[in-house]
């Protein structure tokens, strides 16, 4: 498997009234797990979402590279596996069902087939659950299962979208574990997380606000830039600046943009 | 359709499809609950009156009387009386559907009337076209009535009498007659109404985000998502039959294979029509209202079913061509009760392909790719 | 109403759907003026509870006390004394801040008068600053629960059940919303709460812990984590995490969960905090933490079938 590496420039976005990227720039160094900050409506979404082809930037442009070689999105689209942050599995399906069905639109050999899916669901801990329906699954089973079938791919690289909301601690944690396992396999991990905890949890963060990158680097050396000892004083010193609201509506894009601009 | 359509993909939806349909109690059914209910329900409820039915009268006596009885009945109201075809046989005008009936008097009218004897005259009506053979069948013992009231003076008018004989229905039964139509409403409704959720599902229950970042075409998902719903469509037309046949005693004079393979080419373009409404809307209940409008409205009021289509103003005999129902219409009516064949359906075939192709065209370009609102 | 009676009482509460028990025999009391957190995994059962507390479950069997009023006649006398904000639905969407706040008063037959002047001081309280005229929609998700809550609050309950009222909400406007829950137990309300955010999990007087439908701990925070970690709690840092695999196998070391660019090592005791001072890896640093609650869910949860 070829490494893959993404690189986002002046990515601007515009949605209904809402300005959802403002020029963002990101480079999401090949065989690295980064993480993608920022609170609700910060623009993490609209950003996953144009990196997988779902979304198109109005300006800017994502560069896809294998092995440091520029590539087309169409020859590394393949080897993009995307986990929507939304409830995106059929309830009235089971385990086993999803695994079948995706390994159909993906078109696996049945042996490649066979000893992923076990080692999957081995490692999620889900084989107890082949026929359980998604529907009857509890949270962190049901971000697990979405897991999987981004998995069965065998992609070079996997963008979650807030896989850990709503999940309870030991699921995060597994899931967590899960997201290591890819990084050793040199994938490419991108995360979004409204989890500031999570934050130091990947080898590179991405702070995003307003559609715009704060910061970005290695997690400690984002921290010692910003002369604080979280990364959610960050996003707290910010919201004080923009008086009450985390986020605004009316349009008035916050230019002051705090933290260190990102080269 | 794009070159890199996989077979392989377009089953593993159609797979899915078929696990989604079998664990919902509602989709099966509507799909087998509907038409028996429908059919049934509407064979016996629905019946129709009409006025302004062509008739043509062929006068062989040419006597006094004979003038008055047959102005009788062109002045009745019910009627709208035409010339006969020139030089052709007496029962061409039912042939050419110049006519929906024809009054016959023979040519001893008058004569039989005076002498004291039987008068006999006939009127023969186009059985096929039920809606108008079983009003027409009202109409005649009241107007009967009024020309022997009225040619008393003539003579013993009590003996003049009316044999009425049925071209192509020879048994004249409403039913035979409304319920190949109404398999057509059926039919299609239950057709639009399967698929018009299959999409917009996806849409709102998230899965469609996850699906479009899968190589999936839109082809893929479009004939993926029709296969299913047209075994069990089918399988729906099938129970219509039966109902038809067995339920109400209606006599099916075609093939019963050119039958079934209409249904599914009628099953497809209403399916596709039911997949451009859910693509189009992506949201369910807008969907199932739009289809349920699209779905029976015209159907009933525009397909020929409760109105001819020969009775409508001209822009809407060809505004009508654009519904599938129409074109099924003829053949339903054409393959029961007529026994036509592949060629007399030449018209209504092409009609219903070019729909269904159309249909299924616009639904996969229709078909977003990705999530730009 | 007496001081005396508990805001909330439950004894021996089972609730059953077909075979599978969701609730198995839980018994707590909630005081009070008190912030009541009730935490588990997902599927623990906490709203199954929160549900039959808040007079919309019949108990299968066990009794609920709620504000003193039991669930006689269908449990309506509860629900006058309750303000509940569900999980999944909150606001209409497509309605204005005005028409949803409009529509919660009519649900709880406030006159016109009483509720406009409600209406008035809880948007006050919750320092609302949009038009009353925006749609639900447009507002921020913070924003929203915080208008989810003031519908909630508008009968003015006694007890107000939140199930979860910050998932996915930024931040700073988490700490907003419990700024909010605890101005309302300030006043001598009683707030029962559930939450996956652990960080928020510290301003809860009581924590219940539930388990597959079984309370497997019922205390304060701090009394939560000595009970989890009797011994010593430390921190490690590493370059090399090889390093810290290995310290996972040393006597007297009960745990160890990587928690980002660390390690959390929970210790029996002094004397194994001692040992592993004296042999301690190179290239390994060690600090002595207090225990989070992440780190007691863990420790308290894990190991049960979830």
């Amino acid at each position: 498997m070829a490494l893959l590496g993404i690189e986002a420039r002046g990515l601007r976005k515009r949605l209904g009234p809402n300005q959802a990227l403002a020029g963002a720039s990101l480079d999401f160094s090949a065989g690295l797990l980064h993480g993608i900050i920022g609170p609700d409506g910060a623009g993490k979404t609209t950003l996953l979402r144009t990196l997988v082809g779902l979304l198109r930037s109005d300006q800017g442009e994502v560069i896809y590279t294998q092995e440091g070689r520029p590539a087309d999105f169409a020859a590394v689209r393949p080897f993009l596996a995307y986990m929507p942050q939304q409830q995106s599995l059929y309830p009235d399906l089971s385990v086993a069902e999803h695994m079948d069905f995706f390994r159909d639109l993906y078109r696996l050999p049945a042996a490649v087939y066979r000893s992923r899916a076990e080692e999957l669901l081995r490692i999620t801990r889900l084989e107890k659950f082949r026929d359980r329906r998604a529907g009857e699954l509890s949270g962190g089973m049901y971000k697990k299962l979405g897991l999987i079938c981004a998995l069965l791919q065998s992609p070079a690289a996997v963008l979650l979208d807030e896989p850990t909301n709503g999940v309870d601690p030991i699921s995060r944690r597994e899931f967590w574990e899960l997201l290591y396992r890819l990084a050793d396999q040199k994938i490419l991990v991108i995360i979004a997380t409204a989890y500031m905890d999570e934050a130091e949890r990947c080898a590179r963060v991405h702070l995003l606000d307003s559609g715009k990158v704060l910061a970005s680097g290695e997690p400690r050396a984002v921290l010692r830039d910003a002369k604080v000892s979280s990364f959610e004083e960050i996003f707290l010193n910010r919201s004080d600046r923009k008086e009450i609201r985390p986020t605004d509506t009316g349009g008035t894009s916050n230019t002051a943009a705090a933290g260190v601009p990102h080269a | 359709m794009s070159l890199d359509f996989s077979p392989g993909r377009a089953l593993a939806i159609a797979r899915k499809e078929i696990r989604h349909i079998l664990r919902d109690p509602f989709t099966l059914t509507l799909a087998l609950g509907l038409p028996l209910v429908l059919v049934v329900f509407f064979g016996f409820a629905i019946d129709f009156d009409v006025r302004g039915i062509t008739l043509v009268i062929h006068d062989s006596d040419k006597s006094r009387i004979s003038r008055q009885f047959a102005e009788i009945f062109a002045s009745s109201g019910y009627f709208l009386a035409v010339e006969p075809a020139p030089g052709s046989g007496v029962l061409r005008e039912l042939d050419t559907a110049r006519a929906s009936g024809v009054l016959l008097i023979k040519p001893d009218f008058a004569r039989r009337l005076i002498g004291g004897r039987t008068a006999q005259t006939q009127f023969v009506l186009d059985g096929a076209d039920n809606t108008r053979a079983s009003a027409i069948l009202g109409y005649l013992p009241g107007i009967l009535r009024a020309a022997r009231h009225r040619l008393t003076q003539d003579g013993p008018a009590e003996r003049i009498t009316l044999s009425t004989r049925f071209l192509y229905n020879h048994e004249l039964n409403t039913r035979w007659f409304v319920i190949p139509g109404l398999a057509v409403i059926v039919m299609g409704l239950l057709a639009i109404m399967l698929t018009a959720l299959t999409v917009a599902r996806e849409w709102e229950n998230g899965s469609m985000e996850l699906l479009l970042s899968t190589p999936v075409r839109p082809w893929e998902i479009i004939l993926g998502k029709l296969a299913p719903y047209l075994i069990l469509g089918l399988i729906g037309a099938v129970f219509i039959y039966l109902t038809a046949r067995l339920g109400f005693g209606v006599p099916f004079r075609g093939s019963h294979l050119l039958y079934f393979l209409l249904c599914l080419l009628f099953l497809t373009a209403s399916l596709a029509q039911g997949l451009l409404i859910s693509v189009a809307t992506r949201q369910q209940q807008l969907a199932m209202q739009l289809s349920i409008i699209t779905g029976l409205l015209p159907s009933l009021l525009l397909s020929g079913f409760v109105f001819p289509i020969e009775s409508m103003p001209v822009f809407f005999q060809y505004f009508t061509s654009i519904l599938s129902q129409k074109w099924f219409m003829m053949i339903s009516r054409g393959v029961f009760l007529q026994g036509s064949g592949a060629l007399d359906l030449a018209r209504p075939i092409l009609g219903l392909s070019v729909i269904a192709g159309v249909l299924l065209t616009v639904a996969a370009k229709r078909f977003k790719k990705d999530l730009e609102p | 109403m007496p001081e005396a009676t508990p805001a909330i009482e439950t004894r021996d509460l089972v609730i059953r759907f077909g075979k599978f028990t969701a609730v198995d025999g839980v018994s707590f009391t909630v005081r009070r003026g008190e912030i009541f957190g009730f935490l588990g995994a997902n599927g623990a059962g906490k709203t199954t509870t929160i549900r039959a507390l808040c007079g919309l479950l019949a108990p299968t069997s066990g009794e609920v006390r709620v504000a003193g009023l039991d669930f006689s006649n269908g449990g309506n006398a509860i629900k006058s004394k309750v303000g509940y904000m569900s999980q999944k639905f909150t606001l209409y969407n497509d309605l204005t801040v005005a028409e949803n706040l409009a529509f919660a008063a009519g649900l709880r037959k406030l006159d016109p008068e009483a509720a406009a002047a409600r209406t008035r001081e809880l948007l006050g309280f919750i320092g609302f600053d949009h038009p009353l005229g925006a749609m639900v929609r447009d507002l921020p998700g913070g924003l929203k629960q915080e208008l989810a809550l003031a519908a909630a609050i508008l009968h003015d309950p006694e007890i107000i059940f939140l199930d979860e009222p910050t998932a996915g909400v930024a931040p700073a406007a988490r700490e907003r919303f419990w700024g909010l829950i605890g101005r309302l137990t300030d006043s001598g309300k009683t707030v029962l709460v559930t939450t996956h955010y652990m960080d928020e999990a510290e301003h809860c007087g009581r924590i219940a812990l539930m388990r597959a439908g079984r309370l497997i701990a019922l205390n304060t925070p701090e009394a939560l984590k000595s009970l989890a970690f009797p011994g010593p709690m430390l921190e490690a840092t590493t370059e090399d995490p090889r390093v810290v695999s290995e310290l996972s196998g040393r006597p007297g070391v009960l745990s160890v969960q990587p928690y980002g660019m660390r390690w959390h090592l929970s210790l029996q005791d002094k004397t194994a905090w001692k040992s592993l001072a004296a042999t301690l890896p190179p290239g390994l640093t060690l600090r002595h933490i207090a225990p989070s609650l992440e780190d007691v869910f863990i420790r308290l949860v894990e190991g049960g079938e979830r």
